[in-house]
């Protein structure tokens, strides 16, 4: 075991399955030489050579779709977009074509789109959005959001080993703020559990990526008996995980950075509504973003993102509910 | 930063009572008398005031527990729809009580047979949490819940293993519920005291049975279900007013007059009987009856009356004629005299004047039959208070 950061997970993740698998290559906008916009493939180039560390110009559309390309003839590709914002530009290769691959010639398209995401950092409405949602309404495609370092490094090594195309949604607020035991050499995490992040018997807060640490911090500083249920994966979704803890409280908050309607929130409350409706002790309630585009001003970004303060506040509505 | 805010309603120091909408086209209503004085202390849905408008008389609840601190219209006053009719002094400490229950705790209170009224909520407005539930659980397992109230469903006593008798066969033993202990001490001690007479007098239902099919469908629309019982309750309580030594009670060596009319209803349930208590039946119309009677007779069986509900009566009447029965001899309710029996209308050859001459028609007839009290009075009296009855009945005016 050694304690990573988040981002440091990612690299480890990234280098330790490029190492085991040759199929493996990444490709993105300055990765090679210069090591990736966060420095996530720093000195990647130099180890495994420039033909696995693919320089490409700016065009996201041609990243993803030479690395579908790739995947069909069996390769593992990793596409690195230099903000999760920029998918936005590769989405029709992404959702019209890497993810009905398999449904309409049974073909198996084993990439992975790393997805640097979210704001907190004055980043503006082009380098602080939180994606995922999108994702979620294209059949065919595979979400995670971890949390952890731990959790970065194993899932990150699932999904490239996974035969479909998965979104991996990296939190940047988490790249360096973020540290914990990661294990050493070979490590997967399973796409599609969820983990109880600390357990409790009164109220359960779902939480994926940065609103995770969020949710665990206001559970200890309001020293109440709160549960953290850490999506992990946001396609496909543990009901299990998320009914069982449910039952057991009775309460519920969700919580994540994105924006509300219709985001993970909205599809996890009505979840617990269709299937845990008899065990509900009060409202399903929901901590999100404002609907709104994320802005460069720093008081106004931390208006429109959720807080530390909101997390409690909304806990303790619920608490007292 | 979006979430959704919970409207918390923090009990203020004064809450107002307000003349409630009672219907699309009552304007107001006039107060008939006050149940509480200020200073006394109120549940949220206690019925505070009885009110009376053109259409309708309905009881006035608490919105919140609290204190009555002021009465801003006194008896006989008219106020109009959203007038302030009196003013509850609540404590921070004592926010309303609200009603209204999450799935998980309808859920758990079913499962259990829990009337959540018991149930102290410590939720915002009072609400019951899962939480509260399941240590008002854990407490009940020390204490059974049929002391606080009688009137839950208690368990059902073990039944003894089936033995079998040289000459009864088999048999088998189980104990009494406390509701059928009850019953029982209370009947054999009426047996033991009460000097019982039985009067009965026979009645012709023709013109109250075509006034019930006229007045039935415009209260059917209102939502109360009109009976022949409405009628007699309503002939009785002005019968007992020109007679009111059968609305009394004897303790010890002294009979008890009562100015109220506090009639009981008894109402047969599953397992045994309860006469919850139409409190000052005297200012109910014919409409007002019905309705009370529908009222206590489905929360009496839903197990929902509360205990001060089932005391207090001043005379009762017993309808087993709702099972075809024809004829009983019912035991007195003591300390009360007197106990009205209802048996079934049956159309019967009944002779009839008409136009000077005797003849035979078929009509609605039943018998209603009175136990009461030699102590407190004798067989004259009880013969004219039935045919006082009668009279009534048989003229069918009731309204």
């Amino acid at each position: 075991m050694a304690e990573l950061t988040y981002l440091e997970a990612i690299s480890d993740g990234l280098r330790t399955e490029m190492r085991r698998d040759e199929s493996v290559f990444c490709l993105g906008e300055d990765i090679g030489a210069f090591g990736g916009a966060f420095k996530v493939t720093a000195g990647f180039a130099e180890e495994f050579g420039a033909e696995r560390v693919l320089d490409t110009p700016l065009a996201e559309n041609a990243i993803v779709g030479a690395a579908t390309g790739a995947a069909i003839e069996g390769m593992r590709p990793v596409c690195e977009m230099q903000f999760a914002d920029f998918i936005a530009c590769g989405f029709d290769q992404l959702v019209n074509v890497a993810a009905k691959l398999h449904y309409r010639q049974g073909q198996s398209v084993p990439l992975v789109v790393r997805l640097p995401s979210g704001g907190g950092f004055s980043g503006g409405p082009f380098h602080s959005q939180n994606p995922e949602a999108w994702f979620l309404q294209a059949p065919g495609l595979k979400v995670v959001a971890p949390a952890t370092a731990a959790d970065a490094k194993g899932l990150l090594a699932s999904a490239i080993r996974d035969p479909n195309p998965v979104c991996f949604l990296e939190h940047k607020g988490l790249y360096r703020h973020v540290r914990d035991e990661v294990p050493e050499g070979e490590y997967t995490v399973p796409i599609g559990e969820a983990r109880v992040a600390r357990e409790g018997g009164e109220l359960t807060v779902i939480a994926y990526g940065s609103a995770v640490p969020l949710a665990l911090a206001a559970a200890e500083a309001l020293e109440e008996d709160i549960e953290v249920i850490d999506l992990r994966t946001l396609c496909p979704l543990d009901d299990e995980a998320i009914l069982a803890s449910v039952r057991k409280t009775g309460k519920v908050l969700i919580a994540h950075e994105a924006t509300g309607s219709c985001g993970v929130g909205a599809e996890v409350a009505a979840l617990i509504g269709a299937e845990a409706f008899e065990d509900l002790d009060g409202p399903i309630r929901r901590l999100t973003a404002a609907d709104v585009p994320i802005p460069f001003s720093p008081p106004l970004e931390q208006e429109v993102l959720p807080q530390l303060d909101d997390m409690k506040e909304a806990c303790r509505e619920l608490l007292a509910y | 930063m979006s979430s959704s805010p919970t409207e918390v309603k923090e009990a203020t120091h004064t809450v107002e009572i307000a003349m409630p909408q009672m219907g699309i086209s009552v304007a107001e209503g006039t107060i008939v008398e006050w149940r509480v004085r200020p200073g006394d202390r109120v549940e949220a849905d206690q019925p505070v005031c009885d009110v009376s408008t053109d259409k309708v008389d309905v009881e006035i609840p608490a919105p919140v527990a609290g204190r009555l601190a002021r009465i801003v219209a006194g008896p006989g006053e008219t106020v109009e729809v959203g007038g302030v009719l009196a003013e509850l002094e609540v404590g921070d400490g004592e926010p309303g009580r609200s009603r209204v229950y999450s799935p998980v705790v309808r859920r758990m209170a079913a499962d259990n047979h829990i009337d959540l009224e018991q149930v102290e909520g410590h939720g915002i407005g009072g609400r019951v949490r899962k939480a509260d539930l399941v240590a008002f659980l854990e407490e009940k397992k020390e204490r059974p819940l049929h002391t606080e109230s009688p009137y839950k469903p208690e368990a059902k006593p073990e039944p003894g293993p089936t033995v079998v008798d040289d000459l009864l066969g088999p048999t088998r033993r189980e104990p009494m519920s406390p509701m059928r202990r009850q019953i029982a001490r209370h009947m054999v001690e009426s047996r033991r005291t009460a000097a019982h007479c039985t009067t009965v007098v026979e009645v012709d239902f023709g013109r109250l049975a075509a006034r019930r099919g006229e007045l039935r469908p415009r209260m059917a629309d209102r939502g109360v279900n009109l009976t022949y019982l409405a009628f007699v309750a309503r002939e009785v309580v002005a019968a007992l007013e020109r007679h009111p030594i059968l609305n009394a009670s004897i303790e010890g060596e002294e009979i008890v007059h009562h100015e109220d009319v506090n009639l009981g209803i008894a109402v047969a349930l599953e397992d045994g009987l309860i006469v919850p208590v139409i409190r000052r039946a005297q200012r109910l119309s014919l409409e007002g009856m019905a309705a009370a009677i529908g009222d206590l007779a489905a929360r009496a069986r839903e197990k929902r009356l509360h205990p001060d509900e089932v005391q207090g009566g001043t005379f009762t009447i017993t309808n087993p004629g709702q099972f075809g029965a024809v004829l009983a001899t019912p035991i007195i309710n003591p300390p009360q005299v007197a106990i009205l029996d209802l048996e079934a209308v049956v159309k019967r050859p009944v002779v009839v004047e008409r136009d000077g001459e005797d003849a035979i028609a078929i009509r609605p007839m039943s018998y209603l039959c009175m136990s009461w009290d030699h102590r407190a009075l004798d067989g004259a009296e009880a013969a004219r208070f039935l045919g006082e009855l009668r009279e009534g009945l048989e003229q069918g005016r009731c309204e």
